[in-house]
């Protein structure tokens, strides 16, 4: 699964650490995410779109081998 | 994140005191050959078959033995389990995962080992083994879990 996360964080100029902070998990999460190390829960993805005012469709995209 | 069998943070830092305590003592006590009188008292024996070791055969004795041994293999046990149970600071789905990815390794690794010194280390010498073997299920993870968090803590882009 591909995310666009980081490019999100960018266009509002939030930090991982902040990202972090107002979704309620570790840094480690958010990092691993990015670097698609890590698949988060739905409960965590939908979190995330929220933040980012977005579908979460928008941000999280399913890649071929999935 | 529910978690359901960890406890809160702050005992973290007690796991890790009776941990490392109980590591250095232990290591003196293996390099002592394990001979020592401290702290010997009266001790319930629920069951001793009669051994090298010189005990008497018998079931429910009380019989005199020196329990510093007990004591650092206690410490070893309930630091290392309060070092590997206790929440993070911030315990969420992924801290979760590389717990539970850090335990199916180190269960795999130490038994990978022990199949080794099964087929490569004889006689007393594999009683070392056996020793050793009590505490390195929760050393292999507890060294696994927090290597894999501090690599995941590493540089932001």
């Amino acid at each position: 699964m591909k995310n666009r996360i980081k490019v999100e964080r960018a266009e509002i100029d939030i930090t991982q650490a902040n990202l972090a902070a107002k979704i309620g998990v570790s840094r480690q999460s958010i990092n691993a995410i990015e670097k698609g190390k890590y698949v988060p829960s739905a409960v965590l993805a939908l979190k995330i779109a929220r933040l980012f005012k977005k579908p979460v469709e928008d941000i999280f995209t399913l890649e071929d081998q999935d | 994140m529910k978690t359901s069998y960890l406890l809160p943070h702050k005992y973290k830092i007690v796991g890790w005191i009776l941990f490392v305590i109980g590591l250095i003592v232990g290591c003196f006590l293996f390099f002592g050959e394990y001979e020592t009188d401290a702290l010997t008292i009266n001790v319930l024996s629920i069951f001793n078959e009669g051994d090298i070791f010189g005990g008497k055969k018998g079931y429910f004795k009380i019989v005199e033995n020196s329990i510093v041994d007990e004591l650092v293999t206690l410490a070893i046990i309930f630091g290392g389990l309060l070092v590997g149970f206790t929440k993070e600071k911030v315990e969420d789905e992924f801290i979760y995962k590389l717990r539970n990815d850090s335990l199916v390794w180190a269960i795999i690794f130490n038994y990978m080992v022990l199949v080794f010194t099964i087929l490569f280390v004889y006689d007393f010498t594999f009683f070392h083994v056996l020793v050793f073997n009590m505490f390195t299920p929760l050393m292999f993870f507890v060294i696994r879990f927090n290597f894999l968090r501090l690599k995941s803590t590493s540089y932001e882009e």
